[in-house]
């Protein structure tokens, strides 16, 4: 948005906001990425299918293309059944959480918020591990792998309520006065994920066998994404997402300071909770169909700014976009070094791509204290 | 003086008690019973010492907080019934200072002062523009437009501010002790400029000022608080008279004339 | 508990269609006898060779080992992770995956979901190897294999178990691992408490759900015979070294000389064929008095 000035000397333009290149190269950009890190995602993988073939799956399945069928049918199976769901949770996964993390960090103005930090990640790790102990724990039981309720498998349910509910719970508490402030809803995070956490813990030293399974978890795992994840898992994200990204001028009003916020006509109590809930939403759907995949939350807000300003009205959908392309990325990383973890592969690029954003410590501080 | 609504002034408080909460459960009374009237076009100062309230009766104004008794009204209406966003499009709030978000130009956050007035989603209206250029140039800050907001010096700041409030196009304009960090250049500077505003926009002012004979340089009228009730009020030479000062506070003061022959207030040297 | 069903005669072939339940309770149907099959354990791997269907195979784990000639199929499982992709590749018409939590069970979903036919065994004691063997060899249409083998099997068990019928039971303690100072034996009611009163033995066992036994508990069970199973992975677990332990030297077993590395771990604790291998393992070196 450039305007002109009518000024009594030379006219000139005062650039309001991101103009439209701006904004055009960096989620046009976005996309294209997006769906180039698409294609790329399906195409390699640790079985080889030809590029050719994998076009051609895809161009039939997805647009209905009549191709004759020069691939196999287990190549057909490898690229559409197992692939695609999991590039394509991968990218939901991405994109909820870098957008949770930047919605967290500007409604916490706090820079090293995360998406898990009042407490999704350890409320959905103690409801999932739960779900996976279950059968150990009360023999006889057969619930999780084989039970569902809607497709959706127990341990994903309770991941999801888990972390959802942790995060009403912590809000609840750190009321007083109809007001919630900042600190003591960090505070109270902090130490109800401290409790949750003893939780996981004692299950971990119950486990015997199953802590393998419970270690993917909790690293946060792509691995056997299937279609009914996702038909879970978009609808929320798309309307958490959706919700989160009309509300940037708002998020651009809380970094003013609550104060100043409420006079310029926010309800800022109301405008948090909001926040709060939308952005806990998207994060529990994530962690219910993928685990708690640290970093990508944290990093992507940060890095987004630096390279397309603070002004949520582009950050917000910038950060569905790159967050979306870069998990999709990890996870090929994650899939070719012989099916780690993906939160392994987010861990160890992430971390030392914080420190170096720590070096550059104008952007980590999002606010100026004059 | 004692209806309920005002009808003639833009805002005014009547009969207005308001006590903060203590942790223990019990109330720290601020203000008691007090009548202040703010007609429009007027420029009017508030002062009083720490503590007596100056704060509290301008987010009464704002309507973030609500009084224990007495009615608080803006145009006519009670600040209760007004919504919140209705009102911020007509009551602006200078501050004393502002945490400023690293990364945004000195236009986008202007720009951030239409918000109560935004209308489309994604977009500022053409209407938007203008007013942040207009705000700009009342502020003469239209040099400060490209700046990064965390370039800019202590002077440089106060204009920003001014030009974010500003484009709100209020109606009221309430100042909270916006000259307590500035040097005196920028405090005449802010206060002529407050002045010349009032003129241009037809604002109504309601300046919390500490600086007693700041007050009495640039305000036509005076109320002062003390204990939480309106001791005051009126014209610089009927309120600033040293009893008043010595018994409001505390301290002895001689008059004097100054050369255009406006009364001044001069700490008797201790 | 197993609640594998066997088709209505172990000694006709296969009727296919055939809907079998696996051990975790799952109904699954085979259309017709599967000529390609994947393995997601070693145990299932021995099985599949055991009842001659060796060829067959064309996905196993890196962690199979015996019989030879599995050396040279495709490895879908590295690591013990199970890479689905891998399996798709190689076409199968059943997998063979471990219960309990042992193949994870979103890969199970993920499998089954492709349309695999997915059979999950996890036997808890001798009758639950006897009837997963049957349960494969019902799937792939192997039953006189499978009946064979079987009855050769019990044979050899009813062997040990009667060999040891009239002597005395010696508290025996079967070591899995000693980690950071916790102990870790045969779980209460386990698989491997089974075979040890099979053999003769009255085990001293662990916490049903971590296994882990406190050094105390230990101390006071007293067992006569100490089984080193780690002993067969790690050279530094001997007879020596385990006497040598704090509280330790008090034991009835190390006073008495009757601790013992158990080479055949690998055999006693996988539930496939050889299973029979290690309970006549167990026996010798439980009562060597009877086995000459």
């Amino acid at each position: 948005m450039r305007a002109t000035v009518a000024a009594p000397s030379t006219p000139r333009t005062i650039a309001i906001g991101p103009s439209l290149t701006r904004t055009t190269i960096v989620l046009g950009g976005g996309a294209i990425l997006v769906l180039g890190v698409l294609v790329l995602a399906v195409a390699i993988g640790s079985v080889g299918v030809g590029l050719d073939d994998t076009v051609g799956i895809l161009a039939h399945r997805l647009l209905g293309l009549p191709l004759a069928h020069t691939w196999a049918p287990w190549m057909e199976q490898v690229i559409f059944d197992v692939r695609l769901p999991r590039v394509l949770t991968a990218m939901l996964v991405g994109g909820g959480l870098a957008l949770a993390g930047t919605v967290f960090q500007a409604l916490l103005r706090n820079p090293m918020a995360d998406p898990y930090i009042i407490g999704t990640a350890s409320g959905a790790s103690l409801g999932a591990i739960a779900g996976l102990m279950a059968p150990v724990l009360v023999p006889g039981l057969l619930i999780g792998a084989g039970s569902s309720w809607l497709g959706l498998g127990v341990v994903q349910l309770l991941a999801f309520g888990g972390g959802l509910g942790t995060v009403l719970l912590v809000y609840a508490v750190s009321r007083a006065n109809g007001r919630v402030p900042v600190v003591t809803l960090l505070l109270t995070g902090y130490a109800v994920s401290a409790v949750l956490a003893a939780g996981v813990a004692m299950l971990m030293f119950l486990s015997g066998q199953r802590l393998g399974a419970i270690f993917g978890w909790l690293m946060g795992s792509l691995a056997g994404a299937r279609w009914i994840d996702l038909a879970f898992a978009a609808p929320l994200l798309g309307l958490s997402a959706t919700l989160l990204v009309v509300r940037w001028r708002r998020l651009n009003l809380l970094l003013l300071g609550e104060g100043a916020a409420a006079h310029l006509g926010l309800d800022v109590e109301r405008e948090k909770l909001a926040l709060t809930v939308l952005a806990s939403l998207a994060t529990s759907t994530v962690v219910a169909i993928s685990g708690t995949i640290g970093f990508v939350g944290l990093v992507v807000p940060h890095v987004l700014r630096l390279a397309v300003g603070p002004d949520h009205r582009l950050l917000l959908p910038a950060s569905v976009l790159y967050g979306a392309a870069l998990l999709a990325l990890a996870d090929l990383g994650a899939r070719l070094a012989g099916g780690i973890p993906v939160g392994i592969v987010t861990a160890l690029i992430g971390a030392p791509f914080f420190i170096w954003l720590l070096r550059r410590s104008r952007t980590l501080r999002p606010v100026v204290v004059p | 003086m004692s209806a309920p609504v005002q009808l003639d002034a833009l805002a005014s408080l009547t009969g207005v008690s308001f006590s903060y909460p203590l942790p223990d459960g019990r109330s720290r009374e601020v203000l008691r019973s007090v009548d202040l009237r703010l007609p429009r076009g007027e420029l009017v100062a508030l002062v009083g010492t720490n503590g007596s309230g100056k704060t509290t009766l301008l987010r009464l104004l704002t309507g973030i907080l609500r009084p224990d008794a007495g009615d608080v009204s803006f145009d006519g209406r009670r600040i209760g019934d007004w919504r919140r966003l209705e009102l911020a499009r007509r009551v602006a709030v200078l501050p004393q200072q502002l945490d400023l978000p690293v990364g945004f130009r000195v236009a986008e956050l202007v720009e951030m002062g239409r918000a109560p007035h935004a209308r489309r989603l994604f977009a500022s209206t053409e209407a938007d523009e203008q007013a942040v250029i207009r705000a700009l140039a009342d502020a003469d800050a239209l040099d400060l437009a490209d700046r990064f907001a965390e370039e800019l010096s202590g002077g440089e700041r106060q204009r920003l501010l001014v030009a974010m409030a500003l484009a709100q196009e209020p109606d009221l304009l309430l100042l909270d002790e916006p000259t307590l960090h500035l040097d005196l250049a920028h405090q005449v500077a802010l206060l002529t400029a407050i002045r010349r505003l009032r003129d241009q926009r037809g604002l109504t002012v309601l300046a919390v000022l500490h600086d007693l004979n700041l007050a009495a340089a640039f305000a036509p009228r005076i109320a002062v608080l003390d204990g939480g009730r309106v001791v005051a009020d009126g014209t610089p030479d009927e309120v600033l008279r040293p009893e008043l000062v010595r018994r409001v506070f505390g301290v002895a003061v001689d008059e004097a004339l100054t050369a255009d022959g406006r009364r001044h207030l001069a700490l008797r040297a201790p | 508990m197993s609640s594998a069903s066997a088709p209505p005669s172990a000694t006709v072939g296969t009727a296919y269609p055939v809907t079998l339940t696996d051990d975790a309770g799952r109904k699954v149907t085979l259309s017709a006898a599967p000529t390609r099959i994947v393995s997601l354990a070693p145990s299932n791997t021995e099985i599949v060779c055991a009842l001659g269907a060796c060829d067959e195979l064309v996905g196993v784990t890196d962690f199979d080992s015996y019989p030879a000639q599995v050396a040279s199929v495709t490895h879908v499982v590295v690591g013990a992770v199970v890479d689905v992709e891998k399996v798709a590749a190689a076409r199968p018409q059943l997998i063979l995956a471990a219960g309990n939590g042992l193949t994870p069970g979103p890969v199970i979903d993920q499998l089954t979901q492709l349309g695999y036919p997915v059979l999950s065994l996890y036997p808890h004691d001798l009758n639950g190897v006897y009837a997963d063997v049957s349960l494969v060899a019902s799937a792939i249409d192997a039953s006189p294999a499978a009946r064979e083998l079987v009855l050769g099997m019990k044979a050899r068990e009813a062997a040990v178990v009667s060999a040891v019928s009239g002597s005395k039971s010696p508290r025996t303690f079967y070591e899995v691992g000693v980690y950071q100072g916790a102990i870790y034996t045969a779980g209460q009611d386990s698989f491997l408490a089974s075979l040890i009163i099979l053999a003769g033995g009255r085990p001293v066992t662990g916490d049903p759900v971590t296994t882990a036994i406190q050094l105390e508990d230990l101390i006071s069970a007293d067992p006569e015979v100490i089984l080193l199973g780690d002993g067969a992975y790690d050279p530094s677990v001997t007879p020596a070294t385990v006497g040598a332990r704090p509280g330790w030297f008090a034991m009835t077993a190390v006073r008495d000389g009757r601790v013992e590395v158990m080479q055949e771990d690998p055999v006693i604790t996988r539930p496939g064929p050889r299973i029979i291998d290690g309970l006549e393992a167990l026996a010798h070196a439980i009562h060597p008095e009877l086995f000459h």
